[in-house]
């Protein structure tokens, strides 16, 4: 079990990661070539106007007081104003991280049930031809780009078979009272298939592997044996005895994929029209708007460190050796 | 890395050869396993079109093509005049940039592969043998290295500095090395217990010679492993970038064809020919270096195999 | 104030550059690179680029294709003036472009050169003063004849290779839109607020759905934003004039308007007009709308008005008096303001004026204009949706305009087929494709219309060796502008040479657009001017230094 103290080491490495993650973040936009306003300042501007501007986003100052600011101002949930939206980059952020964490949750709680399922089968299956072709086959669904995949799904699923919508959450002028009626209406979850899918074909493969291999060793452990002598069947045996204990290292690792999955939406949110935090970055890259980059650079960071931290206290919690790395 | 790479050779000096020998042996290179022979005979075939792509390439795949003057070869099918793969609707031929993205591909997996074992392995050793403040100092850097969203990270990289392949490269190396560094490092607690460590060290063996003689010979397959699964990333990160937007204008990768291939309505035009090949050679590629990753496995972790 | 040297310097450059044609051969020409955007992002442009690299080379000249991003090329080619040699760029067709003085005018004045639109350095004191001629000229015929001759020296000098207006493409579904009441906007296409207004619901699909690929950046009547955002405050809010079909401004919220003199224009606003809130639109809502621009709050806008000395009021009659005359103010400022309401503005304005922030960044929750659509709801990044406004006089078919947002093209393209979106309106793709899904899917009506906008290759007129008229005549006329319509833009584009696109008949001067183009004239205008051919590269005539080195 955790004691107090572990915890709070923990939360204490959470916080300097996180400050880490972001003055990186500071350094590598700030030591940018070229004036950061530059795609943003219209050539209309005059030179006054110009350097009112430069002021307002406190570019005129030295780095280490632009630093200060910049730190200072995240503390307080301030992420300063977009230079391409001029609107404050925190509740644009925050308005789109529920779009990419419901694509993220979805698509894996897809692949972690069918890859539990599927590897506890293969695990059972060990050395027939049925496992022999599906790992190959399992090894090459991982090896697919994501937006690849995303766009012959496109192509077959919405655009020749026209079974789902192509992309967005919902469907044109479609309206909804508030979030939950809109999560929980069939026009979202029609919406919600085709990117979740993709993700959940990319993703299954973690889980099945480690929930076959996971399976594998705990059938070879006494009380397996055990259960088998006093002649219990054995898909009973499997499912009673190896899987429960198969499933708990399996389950811990759903967190960690949360954290990668949430940076492989990026691609697939493009695919999809997909209003999520990915697509934001992208765009705001692009569009060299720096505020808008970190804010959505920093949000993806902070889902991903939490998931870190999670996974990490539930490893200690089911297998007390592990001490803190 | 050039430290670390001088150091390999310092203690190799003696007898270069056998030290040559004993990295190949510790390799355990799984060549009873038959993905693992399928993964290395792909990549086999695609290092031979790599080094022989202008011979096997049948234009320049950047060169703008014309059947007579000024009328452009664009969008033509599989075979039609001449092109096996058919031509770009900017007038490419298709099957030149195939072959010659095998060569971006590899150079781009295996150097990314190369880094990332090579800073991985050096950080794990280091952490793990001499422990104490060095090992928390590298310990909390792959913590950081863990915080970093890596393709977000690869998108900020490429947008301010000129778009180059290379990019993909330091990205992973300035990130993904903590997966086998980590990795690496708990492996060399473990061994560093062990009799013949303690041996060496009670004989007065230097430092430096005991973790490139005793200990890196045994994690090198896991350096290995991790290198194998690195190609995938990295050719899978460049297709992404590519896709995005953020790719290497000026070189011919299979990321960049799909991104040609989106860009230009490929799918409604129904040229399957064009982003159907270039997704199969990733998908091959990539799998071939998980085929011999899982390989390793099966040597390093034998009770899966029974 | 270096740059007024620099420029100055160009203009004496010009002038030996030509003159010099004796025998033996100068430096030569240094290697340069032709900057372009990346494949990804702009097909054409990067084609175009390395088609005209394969052409130059073969002049004996080494030239590289060097490929940025937007954000780079901008800050590089705009704000560092005297660093680049060769770009691609274009200009997009705007409605208020359809006045001909915005391009020719800012384009290659003089004045504008330092900081301006002028950004290659082009200096020409007899263009100057024929352009600024045209300006104040209000008479149609006398200013046709003085725009002939501008882009007759255009021609000559060739500041810039221009290479064709290109045509926009969109596309709608005729199963759902009576395709008679789409509205073909000269120079603009059928996406415009003529369309939205007009266009006819067949069956029960009453919503126009169309699609962007940009985001919408604000919906803001004192900010022009995005060229996405410009759709939805043309159909929010009225403006006094609008640019017809024809590319002429015609009365909107005005009923009329008269030159009373050659500075006053008499403006009578239309009876009967409401804002979306319900409260009516008076001739003092006009009044404001033109000051807020004229202060400090709305600096886009300022210079739309900087020419108006006084706005007065009576009754619903508007009189403006300008300081200088203008022959396109209706186009660029009666047609180009919002007109906004001063109960929900003034305030706002007010609150602005003691802060830093300007009227650019204020986003109104639900805002609030008197045009033919009221703004109904904005989702982030995903759709904006407006209500046709039934108590406007010139009130829309369609019962909603519903806009889309898809960053995929190929997304784009197969929401149109499978219904999700039944008006294409941003179609960066390629154009022959569109056209071969609409004759397999029979239901798809689409319209290509030439554009008022261009793309060409700007030659740094300030730099060696682009200073001289005759050596970018002769890269110039390397260039076949059919090749270029075919094999950069597939057909999609009409050739140019002029900055005035024939999309504006009366204004374009259609002597200039036929000339001869090749390998061979190019080398023979070179010959002439004294340039030479040593072991294969370009030499400069005699006497004539490298000063910018490789």
């Amino acid at each position: 079990m955790l004691d107090l103290k572990q915890l709070g080491g923990r939360l204490l490495q959470f916080v300097f990661v996180l400050w880490a993650v972001v003055t990186i973040l500071f350094l590598m936009f700030r030591l940018m070539p070229g004036n950061p306003l530059a795609a943003y300042i219209d050539p209309t501007f005059t030179e006054e106007q110009q350097q009112i501007l430069t002021a307002k986003f406190g570019l005129d100052r030295p780095l280490w007081e632009q630093y200060f600011v910049y730190v200072g101002n995240l503390l307080r949930g301030e992420f300063g104003d977009s230079f391409f939206y001029r609107q404050p980059v925190f509740e644009r952020v925050l308005s789109l991280l529920p779009n990419t964490l419901i694509l993220t949750f979805s698509s894996l709680i897809v692949a972690y049930i069918f890859g539990i399922v599927v590897g506890a089968w293969l695990a059972w299956k060990r050395g027939r031809l049925v496992e022999q072709a599906a790992i190959p086959f399992v090894l090459t669904t991982r090896a697919m780009p994501e937006f690849w995949l995303g766009m012959l799904l496109l192509a077959l699923f919405s655009f020749n078979l026209g079974w789902f919508p192509a992309g967005g959450t919902r469907s044109p002028g479609a309206e909804f009272d508030g979030y939950l009626d809109l999560y929980t209406s069939v026009d979202f979850l029609a919406h919600l298939a085709l990117p979740a899918a993709t993700l959940a074909i990319y993703s299954q493969g973690l889980p099945l592997l480690l929930m076959r291999s996971n399976m594998l060793d705990v059938m070879r452990e006494d009380f397996v044996t055990m259960a088998r002598i006093k002649g219990l069947g054995n898909w009973t045996v499997v499912v009673r005895h190896a899987a429960r204990n198969a499933l708990l290292p399996v389950m811990t690792s759903f967190a960690i994929a949360v954290g990668y999955q949430i940076q492989g939406n990026v691609v697939v949110e493009s695919v999809f029209s997909w209003p999520g935090l990915g697509r934001e970055l992208v765009n705001a890259v692009s569009a060299s708007d720096y505020p808008l980059a970190q804010g959505a650079f920093v949000m993806i960071a902070v889902v991903v460190v939490t998931m870190n931290l999670i996974a990490d206290m539930l490893y200690g919690f089911l297998d007390p050796r592990v001490s803190r790395a | 890395m050039p430290d670390g790479g001088g150091a390999v050779s310092a203690t190799g000096k003696p007898g270069s050869r056998s030290m040559i020998d004993r990295i190949f042996g510790s390799l355990h290179l799984p060549l009873r396993d038959p993905f693992a022979i399928m993964g290395l005979a792909i990549y086999v075939a695609f290092i031979v079109a790599a080094i022989f792509a202008d011979r096997l390439a049948t234009h320049d795949p950047t060169e703008i093509l014309f059947i007579e003057s000024y009328d452009l070869a664009s969008d033509r099918r599989p075979g039609e005049d001449g092109f096996v793969l058919g031509t770009t609707s900017l007038g490419r031929d298709i099957f030149s940039q195939l072959v010659y993205g095998s060569r971006s591909a590899l150079l781009i997996g295996l150097t990314a592969a190369f880094v990332v074992a090579l800073i991985g392995t050096l950080v794990g050793l280091i952490a793990g043998y001499f422990g104490g403040i060095i090992d928390i100092v590298l310990m909390r850097l792959a913590d950081i290295a863990f915080g970093i969203p890596f393709l977000p990270f690869v998108i900020v990289l490429a947008a301010f500095l000129d778009p180059s392949i290379w990019n993909v490269v330091l990205a992973m190396g300035l990130v993904l090395w903590r997966d086998t560094g980590r990795v690496i490092r708990s492996q060399v607690l473990t061994l560093r217990t062990r009799a013949y460590v303690e041996a060496a060290r009670v004989s007065g063996s230097s430092d430096l010679k005991i973790v490139f003689r005793h200990i890196a010979p045994n994690i090198l397959p896991l350096s290995f492993l991790y290198g194998s699964i690195a190609i995938g990333w990295a050719i899978l990160t460049e297709a992404s970038i590519s896709f995005l937007g953020f790719g290497d204008p000026q070189t011919i990768s299979w990321g960049y064809m799909l991104q040609d291939a989106f860009a230009s309505q490929a799918l409604s035009n129904r040229a399957y020919y064009w982003f159907i090949p270039p997704g199969l050679c990733i998908i091959l590629v990539v799998a071939a270096g998980f085929f011999i990753s899982r390989g390793y496995e099966e040597v390093l972790f034998p009770k899966l195999k029974e | 104030m270096r740059d007024v040297f620099q420029t100055a310097a160009a203009a004496a450059l010009l002038v030996t550059g030509g003159v010099s044609s004796v025998l033996a051969a100068g430096d030569k020409i240094r290697g340069f690179s032709i900057v372009s955007r990346p494949q990804a992002a702009q097909p054409a442009e990067f084609q175009f680029v390395n088609i005209i690299a394969q052409e130059w080379r073969k002049l004996g000249i080494d030239v590289e294709v060097d490929v940025m991003p937007w954000e780079q090329m901008a800050d590089l080619v705009w704000y560092n003036r005297d660093k680049w040699d060769v770009t691609g760029w274009q200009m997009v067709g705007r409605p208020e472009r359809s006045d001909p003085d915005e391009l020719i005018y800012n384009l290659y004045h003089s004045s504008t050169a330092p900081k301006g639109y002028n950004f290659l350095g082009y200096i020409n004191p007899k263009y100057d003063q024929v352009v600024e001629a045209q300006r104040v000229e209000t008479d149609a015929d006398k200013r046709q004849a003085l725009l002939n001759q501008a882009q007759a020296i255009l021609a000559e000098d060739q500041p810039a290779l221009m290479l064709v207006h290109p045509k926009s493409t969109f596309a709608f579904d005729k199963t759902i839109w009576d395709a008679s009441t789409a509205v073909d906007q000269g120079g603009i296409g059928i996406k415009n607020t003529w369309t939205f207004i007009s266009l006819a619901p067949l069956g029960d699909q009453q919503d126009i759905i169309l699609n962007s690929s940009d985001n919408i950046q604000a919906i803001n009547p004192l900010f022009i934003s995005g060229g996405t955002d410009s759709w939805i405050t043309e159909l929010v809010w009225d403006r006094l004039l609008r640019i017809g079909p024809d590319g002429l401004p015609r009365p909107w919220a005005a009923e009329s308007y008269e030159w009373t003199g050659a500075t006053t224009i008499e403006v009578t606003l239309r009876d009967g007009m409401r804002w979306h809130d319900g409260q009516p639109v008076t001739a003092e809502d006009v009044k404001f709308s033109f000051e807020a621009a004229m202060g400090d709050e709305a600096p886009m806008y300022k210079p739309f008005v900087s020419n108006i000395a006084a706005i007065d009021t009576d009754g619903n009659k508007i009189t403006f008096t300008l300081s200088k005359p203008s022959a396109s103010f209706t186009t660029s400022s009666l047609a180009k303001l919002n007109l906004i309401p001063k109960h929900i503005w003034e305030p706002v304005l007010t609150d602005l004026a003691s802060k830093d922030e300007n009227a650019e960044t204020y986003q109104e929750e639900n805002p609030v204009g008197s045009g033919p659509y009221r703004f109904a709801s904005w989702t982030t990044n995903e759709e904006v949706v407006l209500e046709a406004n039934e108590g406007h006089w010139s009130a829309p078919k369609a019962e909603r305009w519903v806009l889309r947002i898809v960053p995929n093209t190929e997304a784009a393209l197969g929401m149109l087929r499978s219904g999700e979106i039944n008006f294409l309106s941003d179609f960066p793709g390629d154009a022959r494709i569109l056209l071969n899904a609409a004759e397999e899917d029979g239901d798809l009506e689409v319209v290509s219309t030439v554009d008022i906008g261009f793309r060409y290759l700007a030659f740094n007129n300030r730099r060696q060796p682009f200073d001289n008229p005759a050596f970018r005549r002769a890269l110039s006329f390397a260039i076949n502008r059919d090749l270029i319509v075919g094999a950069a833009f597939k057909g999609f584009a009409v050739k140019s040479n002029s900055v005035i696109s024939p999309a504006l008949p009366f204004w374009h001067n259609a002597a200039i657009v036929e000339f001869e183009t090749g390998t061979d004239l190019a080398k023979r205008i070179l010959d002439d001017a004294g340039y030479e051919v040593i072991d294969g590269k370009l030499h400069y005539p005699n006497g004539v230094k490298e000063t910018l080195g490789d």
